[in-house]
């Protein structure tokens, strides 16, 4: 692990232009992993929603199977912070509603292009990410929690009430006007003949098309030298400091990047509900997005996703009664308690659990 | 009416809000100067300290949860509301050395964000077994019938504030007092400010500091309790009460600085008094007024108003 | 905005798409049943959820559970729990007032229930009822308690084609700018507290007064202001002041500190629910109430409840009292304390009879494809529900009805569900305004989906 860190540097300065050659060629398992969760993305929706048994037991639908894959990717960035550069934010809700919010407002006056609307939030997202970042990482840790949690808080209260006139306030915001995919197709409309039966409707595959470029981004980055240095940072600061890494530089840059994702998912949140309600920005949806990431497993690509999936499972479908009566009313107290558990005994999550028993099942090699 | 008289309300009302939050900031300030962990379960104390208070004091009408649910619709003492200020810091120092022992000794060593996240798990955890047991639905924890209607003495009488605000801001002033002498002034204090500076060398000198700390521990918990209490009969009583007051308590600590008293109770009225002169003058702003303080305090001096130097990293 | 292109049903659809999908795929047996094509040919295209698969229609209730408008919401849950008794197995208005009704289903089919706590969020009622549409498959949705919220959920049932029976929704918005087609409101609205407040207060406080508003920021309480401004305005008096205050505020004495000091002669606090109750207490505490006298626009009972003693002299309108005295409102009021052994609220009112009021449009079209019962609630005339002859208007879907105005009763006239006495009942000719002018001017109600 020691010799990383100097690696990257060393790509950092050098190499730069072999880097951008290299930039599209799969790396690694890269192959393996991008297919393998292309085939998951595609049966997914069947499984949980249509397939004749299994969804019967499942009781999923096909809105929460897209909603699970944008909360996914917002796992996903933010663990790229959590998970590899140890900084634990309570502020992530600004990217998330902030680019909900700029999504909607673009669509309503601009266009209602869903690409467009997508990267109009998530170029505000990155914007707000490297201003905000830039004020809180001056100090780590605890400050570090507490100032993004100001941040996003007063973003919260910002939209509530000064910003009223753009955001609707508490009514949240319902100008919201998605046009046609590529002006063909109705996001709420049926994909033709088998697509049909696997994805469903058109907003389903565009998410997962999206969700799938990020899982391969964040592949990329984490087997890229930037990744190694964050890992790096996390695992000895003062070290990394030492073979002469801008940590700071590196850390802002792993707020941005998770900034990123928060930005795709939270606009891909207006995209699927037509409506930004104030709660986006609340603290509360920082807390979801820290619980399904460490609930899934942190330090992992797929351990948040799974995260998330979780979680929206439980908070929609557990809380709804049948075939869950008996716990129903306890279902944020039963997150709670697994999520304990979780931190307590099982510090790497869900996923972290499987590859754990699969490694001693396998006999480990990891 | 006259201007001074509106300047005094203001002035009160903005005591009287910060009051609650230096109760919850001081203990939440010595927690995190001399034990070094996070507690983002303070919140979840209140919370226990206002159910405890409302049950001790008064007694109540469930209309939802389980405890109605198996025949308790009626619960509650009914003893009033000084009984419920003498116990209630009892029941929750005990709850607050409880958590010492079994959440924070084996989290000790754990990086800052573990502690973190552990400690909002159990703040969830916290709410929703009220919730589970007690419902969703709001209970009303009225004032003492003895501190209702502004206070019958000749100024204050013209002032559209209720007597039992005066006595928050009276308890809040008298307890945090208490902690100050105690920390200042005596010998458990000086472990534990030398504790706070340096550890190992307390240590050296062969002085066990598990002992002071768990007395801490149990302190901040009381002063969260009694903020219970006395914060109780200004708002509805719900389980998400515990969860709301934290974020503006943890600011609180940070912009007054980690581990000084004298830091947490200047915050505490600059937040308080900021947020009533905005309710004030430019009402839509009252809240973000209070997160940009917190920022532009933070960012400007990031070891807090009357912090000293680097604390935590 | 991607509305349905063509009038099939996209889940049942996909549903048999999926079945099929998976024997020829896997060779796998269709499970879904012998169910295939629903119960019984219909003569009506797919839409929405019809036709019902099953010999079982479902109603989702969406109602908060938890936040600020709790107590109505428990209570508006157990109203539409009794409907839906009355509805397969008779009893209460099913028998007495709504002829169409049988008492044994609605249209052949058994009615089932589902329910879900919208936390007096808009988003997670939104979330909620987009579970009960696409997995539970309602055929109607109903709930409230905040309008925020009832005009985030009846957007979404106007999009899913899944008729939405407002329960207790009182901003102007509702079926103002933000009405739909599939959006019914039995409940009067802000326009006309405003006018059925207003000539009581000028008569009881006197001329040319100074009133303060605190209101909640939200598209009910920022029409309360407006409407209550309009109608104060135009009978003398004036406005001093009116402050927005964030939804569920806990604590409201600097605001309250505000309006004492502005030297007003009458206070309107336009809070709801738990607000409504906490707002008037803490201002009863502080001792507003010896210099100003309290309004509060908009209440009801558990929040008079909750309020207790403050609530004494305090002028508001109310959904409906149990006090009323009429046939329908006195049956409601025992069929309600047989089950429950309590006295029903305004919102418990309106959530039994907006369902039933579905049920019998259903049977009176004889299908329960959505555009057919629509066009059987538009300009319909009824007198069952407990406040008298009244019309659902089918320019805006808003309820032409009296508005009953109250006022608190001090705390040793107060008994158990006996919190406010009525001053008198606004008859309806009193009130509202042409389908061209006010809200309604505003409203464009959009498709039946059947174009």
């Amino acid at each position: 692990m020691s010799d990383e860190p100097a690696a990257a540097a060393d790509g950092e300065t050098g190499s730069s232009f072999a880097d951008t050659v290299g930039i599209w060629m799969p790396r690694g398992d890269e192959l393996r992993v991008m297919t393998a969760t292309a085939v998951v993305l595609a049966v997914f929706p069947f499984v949980f929603s249509r397939m004749p048994v299994v969804s019967d037991l499942l009781q999923g639908y096909q809105s929460l199977a897209t909603l699970i894959l944008i909360w996914g990717i917002f796992a996903l960035g933010f663990d790229l912070l959590l998970g590899y550069t140890g900084l634990l934010s309570f502020g992530h809700a600004a990217f998330w509603g902030g680019a909900a919010y700029a999504a909607g407002v673009f669509s309503q006056h601009v266009s209602g292009s869903p690409i467009l609307m997508v990267l109009a939030g998530t170029v505000f997202a990155v914007l707000l990410a490297w201003f905000l970042g830039f004020l809180s990482l001056r100090r780590g840790g605890i400050y570090f929690a507490i100032l993004t949690l100001a941040f996003a808080q007063m973003m919260f209260y910002m939209s509530s009430s000064p910003l009223a006139f753009i955001t609707g306030g508490e009514n949240g915001f319902t100008g919201v006007e998605t046009a046609e995919l590529f002006g063909l197709f109705p996001l709420e409309s049926e994909l033709p003949l088998v697509l049909e039966t696997l994805l469903g409707t058109w907003l389903y595959a565009f998410v997962a098309v999206i969700a799938l470029l990020c899982v391969a981004l964040g592949y990329r980055i984490l087997h890229s030298p930037y990744g190694m240095v964050f890992r790096a940072i996390r695992e000895n600061e003062q070290r990394a400091e030492f073979v002469g890494l801008n940590v700071w530089r590196y850390r802002l840059m792993s707020f941005i990047i998770s900034g990123f994702f928060a930005g795709v998912a939270g606009s891909l949140f207006v995209i699927h509900g037509t409506y930004v309600p104030l709660s986006s920005l609340y603290w509360t949806t920082s807390g979801e997005v820290v619980i399904m990431t460490v609930l899934g497993g942190t330090g992992s690509l797929f351990g948040p996703v799974v995260g998330a999936g979780v979680y929206l499972y439980v908070e929609n479908i557990v809380s709804g009664g049948h075939p869950f009566e008996f716990v129903a009313p306890f279902w944020h107290l039963i997150l709670g308690l697994v999520f304990v558990v979780t931190i307590w005994v099982f510090p790497r999550g869900i996923w972290g659990f499987f590859r754990d028993v699969r490694d001693y099942v396998t006999g480990g090699e990891d | 009416m006259s201007f001074h008289i509106e300047a005094i309300t203001v002035l009160l009302n903005g005591l009287q809000q910060g009051a609650i939050y230096i109760l919850l900031a001081v203990g939440l300030s010595i927690i995190l100067g001399t034990l070094k962990f996070v507690n983002f379960a303070h919140g979840a104390l209140y919370l226990i300290g206002t159910y405890a208070g409302l049950l001790i004091a008064l007694e109540v009408n469930l209309t939802s949860g389980q405890l109605q649910a198996w025949g308790f619709g009626q619960l509650g003492l009914g003893l009033g509301y000084i009984p419920a200020l003498l116990i209630v810091p009892f029941v929750v120092f005990v709850v607050g050395l409880a958590m010492e022992r079994w959440v924070v000794e084996p989290f000790k060593n754990r990086p800052d964000t573990d502690q973190i996240l552990v400690t909002f798990g159990l703040a969830i955890i916290v709410q929703e077994l009220f919730r589970a047991f007690f419902g969703s639905s709001s209970l009303p924890f009225s004032q003492p019938s003895w501190a209702q209607g502004p206070p019958q003495v000749p100024f204050l009488a013209a002032i559209p504030i209720s007597s039992w605000r005066y006595y928050v801001i009276g308890i809040t002033a008298v307890l945090v007092l208490i902690v100050y002498l105690l920390v200042e002034f005596t010998d458990f204090g000086l472990v534990v400010r030398a504790g706070t500076r340096d550890p190992e060398m307390v240590e050296l000198l062969g002085i066990r500091l598990s002992r002071p700390y768990i007395v801490v521990f149990g302190i901040g918990a009381a002063l969260a309790g009694v903020a219970g209490v006395v914060g109780g009969p200004l708002n509805p009583v719900n389980p998400t009460i515990g969860n709301e007051i934290l974020v503006p308590a943890f600011l609180t600590v940070v912009i007054g600085g980690v581990g000084s008293i004298a830091g947490a109770v200047l915050g505490g009225v600059l937040f308080g008094v900021t947020q009533a002169v905005l309710v004030a003058t430019y009402s839509a702003w009252a809240q973000v007024g209070l997160y940009a303080i917190a920022a532009i305090v933070l960012l400007v001096r990031p070891q807090g108003l009357l912090g000293e130097a680097e604390v935590a990293p | 905005m991607g509305t349905n292109g063509g009038q099939i049903d996209r889940r049942d659809v996909i549903k048999a798409a999926g079945a099929a999908g998976t024997a020829g795929l896997v060779g796998l047996a269709g499970c879904s049943g012998g169910g295939g094509g629903g119960g019984g040919e219909s003569e009506y295209p797919e839409l929405g959820n019809y036709p019902i698969e099953g010999d079982t229609a479902t109603f989702g209730f969406n109602v908060p559970q938890s936040g600020p408008y709790a107590s109505e919401g428990e209570d508006e849950l157990r109203a539409y729990e009794l409907a839906v008794d009355h509805l397969n197995n008779g009893g209460g208005w099913v028998d007495s007032q709504f002829d169409d009704l049988s008492g044994d289903g609605v249209l052949d089919y058994q009615i089932d229930s589902v329910s879900g706590d919208t936390a007096t969020d808009a988003d997670t009622a939104r979330q909620s009822a987009s579970r009960m549409i696409q997995r539970d498959e309602v055929i109607m949705v109903t709930g409230g308690s905040s309008s925020a919220v009832a005009i985030a959920v009846q957007e979404l049932c106007q999009r899913e084609n899944t008729p939405f029976m407002a329960c207790l929704t009182h901003s102007n918005d509702t079926t103002g700018q933000n009405c739909v087609r599939y959006g019914f409101r039995e409940m009067f609205n802000a326009y006309m507290t405003g006018q059925a407040l207003a000539p009581v207060l000028t008569d009881e406080y006197g001329d040319d007064l100074q009133f303060y508003q605190l209101y909640a920021d939200y598209s009910w309480g920022q029409t309360v202001q407006e409407s209550m401004n309009q109608f104060l305005t135009e009978a003398g008096w004036e406005e001093v002041d009116s402050v927005a205050t964030p939804l569920g505020t806990s604590d409201y004495s600097s605001y309250l500190s505000e309006a004492a000091n502005s030297g007003a002669d009458v206070l309107l606090l336009d809070h709801y629910g738990l607000d409504g109750a906490t707002s008037v207490s803490q201002a009863v505490d502080a001792g507003l109430d010896e210099d100003m006298e309290l309004v509060v626009p908009l209440y009801n009972r558990p929040m008079a409840e909750a309020a207790g003693a403050a609530i004494e002299g305090v002028f508001g309108t109310v959904a409906w009292d149990s006090q009323i005295d009429n046939t329908p409102s006195q049956e409601f009021l025992q069929a309600f304390q047989d089950e429950y052994d309590r006295i029903p609220s305004g919102p418990a009112q309106l959530a039994y009879g907006q369902t039933l009021q579905y049920a019998a449009a259903a049977e009176r079209a004889g299908t329960f494809y959505p555009p057919e019962v629509i066009r059987q609630l538009e300009d319909y005339e009824y007198d069952n529900v407990g406040m008298g002859p009244e019309t659902m208007r089918g320019c805006d879907h808003q309820a032409q009805r009296d508005v009953p105005v109250v006022r608190g009763l001090p705390e040793s006239e107060q008994a158990e569900g006996q919190y406010f006495e009525i001053i008198n009942v606004t008859g309806r000719d009193e009130l509202g305004y042409a389908c061209d002018a006010g809200p309604a001017g505003e409203c464009e109600l959009g498709e039946y989906g059947d174009e």
